[in-house]
């Protein structure tokens, strides 16, 4: 086949990058002022395919770069050089409620991009080019250890060297099971970090933990040999921050040097158990309201469960820097509100320069490690009444993925500061 | 925080010696008094370590990694050491002084080397300044036999100013880090099919591509990793065997393949359905260069392009001839010479003068353009006179225009690509006696001649068979 128009150019680079890694999408060799699409291609470990595309124009030179150009539309607009992941959406067709989580960090993501003629019928053509890039959630060199002692449940990551390296123990929300790609990149950034996983998914109802698994899983950290044990802090998200604060608070074994909440929550359970706490939420489900689409809205279920005062997390009694994050879109929880209730008390306390808080505006309740697609409202099994739902979890897709962006590096930032050193060095 | 150690220079002063810079040798001997002595170190458990980062992580071999240190007290002493494994097993390391500034960071893109396996501002000299580690197998050259996998390199920060990498008593951080000869969604296809040997590598994506041939020399065997190099920038690329390979015809020292196979090589790649026919081009170092040469003379065919590192105009050399018959490659050793060490130097062999005249090709009837780059301090091939003989040659026959000619003081015959240590002497053969031969080349110099030949030939090609 012989060469009627010199074939386009397309590079990525880096070709292969951690996921909170930007990359640079060059297009070249085009013709000049024409209409193009560039498209990315995920197939997750779920099976289901997911797609983002920008349309652009290439300049006179004939080159196309997403870092610099705008994109006219698609399923991002404006200059985005990432608009391609974070704006991943499942491919019309799909199933519903899906949220795209990676389970084996081991391998990385893959990502075909291609380039298309045309904007709004670029998929009747075939790509002229394409391009796999590899997201990768594990830095080359770290140890992955399955933690199964003692009924733990939990993965655990070291970086390479010998250390000794500060400890993160993190906990995820309501959807239960064992989620290990924030660990992954906490220890690609120099972390020990356990996943923990505190119950599986669907089966809270007969999960009834004590303090104590979670203050073996703190051991676990604290304990190991290249850990500094005053510099173990935690990271936590949804039901997580409940669990977070409630140790925090109660627990005399847990003493973290500073603490990450993401969309909090502050619904104590009585005693020294979280067995009561998933049970509190359930006696308010009279106020989960439903969206055109029949997407469960919760948030007012935390609404009414903040104005009763015994059942909240006494936060006066914090004694660590903590950083709280939220969506101001939140719809499953009220994850803004909580976190003023939380600020009054502290403050009340005069513990109020141990806080730090963040809202972002327009952002929803699943804040994630930065170019995560943004799930706006997904799946969620409800242990009380075994039914499958559609939750709501809100936020406009630009600012969310954004936040996503900011709060990772003000997080890494934060917890830089408390658990390496405390003076201005820039890395 | 700081991990103690009873320093070398204490040992040295109850040993009685001091030396300020001791040769290799005498620092395994002190690291050695240090073990018997036994290690003093505490760990401060109120400060974390020093961090040591890398970006990115993982990287196509040509692609520069940044290394920065942090956390360290200011202005302090570190040595950075790096090692990795070839894929035979055999141990490479490197290492390297640095200093850190008055906020306790240092950057190898920013900062000297003050002492170690290279000096200056060198961002990748962790890489290209690699030698085999003590005690290995004698005669190495560092080569990727499978490309599909990437070399772990790991960098760790070391206490001080030191030179050797036993014990890991001084290290204060680590990281590690990957180097890739193929780049994610890159189709690596075994061809073994009508006579032909070799590797075809196929770029992600429709195409169709524009190609190259990839010719390697006497070494024989077959070499994939320039191949999957360029098939990671877009080019589909034909790694071909035609000497020293099991899959190959005939005895072994001969070259059992004729200019026909050269020809259906290079035609595999014109009539591929993914390549643009009009868009192929060869690229080929030492004979393989004189097989680059070769094949558009001789046979027909019509590349668009040709790369020629190091390879001569004429050889005694001979390929499978029309009767059937070969010459034993060993047997034109006339023009070998040998250094006060035994090791053999080819050079020689491929200087004009020593070629009889039926044996050179006729490079003024190409058509096409013509790189050919210079290593200055070849010891292998006499490629400074061979090139002024292109240019001669050429420039009679009103074809000047066809030829770039780069040429790199201080560089030997394997210029390959960038950031990869160099070989100045390695094993050439075992039997029926061991060999060494000498390649030449000096290695700081010979790294930035790979570094710029490099991206000197992506340049061209893409000039050339994209365009």
């Amino acid at each position: 086949m012989s060469l009627s128009s010199p074939p386009p150019i397309l590079s990525v680079r880096p070709s292969r990058a951690l996921v909170d890694e930007a990359f640079e999408v060059l297009v070249e060799n085009l013709p000049p002022v024409s209409p193009f699409t560039l498209r990315s291609l995920h197939h997750s470990e779920d099976g289901d395919d997911w797609e983002a595309y920008g349309h652009y124009f290439s300049d006179h030179s004939g080159r196309v770069s997403v870092s610099e150009d705008l994109s006219f539309g698609g399923t991002y607009s404006g200059r985005e050089p990432m608009g391609l992941i974070w704006s991943l959406r499942p491919v019309p067709g799909s199933r519903t409620g899906l949220r795209l989580r990676k389970k084996d960090v081991t391998t990385p993501m893959l990502i075909t991009i291609s380039l298309y003629n045309g904007h709004e019928d670029f998929r009747d053509n075939s790509p002229l080019v394409s391009m796999v890039t590899e997201r990768w959630y594990m830095g080359p060199g770290i140890q992955r250890i399955e933690i199964t002692d003692g009924g733990l449940r939990g993965g655990l990551f070291i970086p390479p060297g010998p250390g000794p390296f500060p400890g993160i123990l993190d906990l995820w929300g309501g959807g239960g099971g064992l989620l290990e790609y924030r660990s992954a990149l906490l220890a690609s950034r120099g972390y020990i970090c356990l996943a923990l996983e505190y119950f599986k998914t669907g089966q809270m109802k007969s999960t009834d933990l004590s303090f104590e698994y979670f203050e073996k899983a703190y051991h676990v950290l604290k304990d190991h040999p290249q850990v500094i044990p005053d510099r173990v802090g935690i990271i936590s998200l949804c039901l997580g921050t409940i669990v977070t604060l409630s140790l925090v608070v109660e627990s005399a074994e847990i003493k973290p040097s500073c603490v990450v909440c993401i969309s909090n929550m502050i619904n104590k359970s009585p005693g020294k158990t979280l067995s009561g706490f998933h049970r509190s939420i359930p006696s308010k489900f009279n106020k989960i309201r439903v969206d055109e689409n029949n997407h469960q809205i919760w948030r007012d279920v935390g609404l009414a469960l903040l104005k009763e005062p015994s059942m909240k997390v006494d936060v006066a009694k914090i004694n660590c820097p903590l950083m709280l994050v939220n969506g101001c879109d939140d719809q499953n929880w009220c994850a803004v509100e909580t976190a003023d209730d939380i600020s009054k008390t502290m403050n009340a306390a005069g513990k109020g320069h141990l806080l730090t808080r963040v809202d972002y505006p327009d952002t929803g309740h699943l804040i994630e490690p930065p170019f995560s697609p943004h799930c706006f409202a997904g799946n969620f099994f409800v242990y009380s009444s075994n039914e499958k739902v559609i939750q709501l979890y809100g936020g406009k897709t630009k600012p969310h993925s954004d936040a996503q962006d900011d709060s990772w590096r003000k997080i890494l930032s934060f917890l830089r500061h408390h658990l390496y050193c405390s003076h201005k060095a820039k890395m | 925080m700081f991990r103690t150690h009873v320093s070398v220079k204490a040992i040295g002063r109850l040993s009685g010696f001091i030396q300020m810079d001791p040769d290799f040798t005498a620092w395994r001997k002190l690291a050695g008094l240090q073990r018997l002595t036994g290690k003093v170190r505490w760990k401060s458990n109120t400060r974390p370590a020093p961090v040591l980062t890398a970006a990115p992580v993982r990287a196509l071999v040509d692609e520069q990694v940044s290394i920065r240190g942090h956390f360290l007290p200011l202005h302090c002493p570190v040595t950075l050491h790096a090692r990795m494994h070839s894929d035979e097993g055999d141990l490479w390391e490197s290492f390297a002084h640095y200093n850190a500034d008055e906020r306790g960071t240092f950057s190898l893109t920013r900062d000297p080397s003050v002492g170690g396996s290279y000096l200056g501002c060198e961002p990748m000299g962790l890489f290209w300044s690699m030698q085999p580690a003590p005690g290995g197998r004698e005669g190495l050259r560092l080569r990727k036999k499978s490309v599909e996998s990437p070399y772990t390199v790991h960098v760790s920060l070391l206490e001080g100013h030191v030179s050797t990498s036993e014990g890991q008593w001084s290290e204060l951080a680590a990281v590690t880090v990957e180097r890739w000869y193929i780049a994610p969604g890159v189709k690596r296809i075994e061809i073994n099919q009508n006579g032909l040997v070799g590797t075809l590598f196929i770029p992600p994506g429709p195409g169709p591509f524009p190609a190259m041939l990839d010719l390697w020399g006497m070494g024989g065997g077959l070499q994939e990793y320039r191949s999957s190099l360029l098939a990671s920038k877009g080019y589909v690329s034909f790694s071909l065997a035609y000497f020293g390979h099991k899959d190959l015809p005939g005895p072994p020292n001969c070259i059992n393949v004729g200019d026909s196979y050269f020809k259906a090589a290079f035609l595999l790649l014109q009539d591929h359905p993914q390549v643009v026919s009009d868009r192929v081009g060869i690229i080929g170092l030492s004979f393989g260069c004189y097989l680059t040469l070769r094949i558009p003379t001789k046979t027909g065919v019509k590349p668009s392009c040709l790369v020629g590192i190091n390879g001569p105009v004429g050889s005694t050399v001979s390929l499978l001839n029309s009767d059937g018959r070969t010459k034993n490659f060993d047997s034109s050793q006339e023009f070998w010479n040998f250094d006060d060490e035994g090791c053999v130097i080819f050079k020689d062999a491929s200087l004009p003068a020593n070629i009889p005249p039926d044996k050179f090709l006729q490079v003024e009837k190409l058509d096409c353009p013509l790189m050919y780059i210079v290593g200055e301090d070849d010891l292998s091939t006499a490629s400074i006179e061979n090139a002024d003989l292109i240019e001669e040659r050429l420039r009679s026959a009103g074809k000047s225009h066809l030829l770039t000619r780069l040429s790199y003081p201080g560089a030997g015959h394997l210029i390959e690509p960038p950031y990869s240590p160099s070989a100045r002497t390695s094993m050439w053969s075992v039997k029926p006696k061991k060999l060494i031969t000498m390649w030449g080349g000096h290695p700081a110099l010979h790294a930035a001649a790979q570094e710029d030949a490099w991206k000197k030939i992506l340049d061209y090609l893409e000039k050339n068979l994209r365009s």
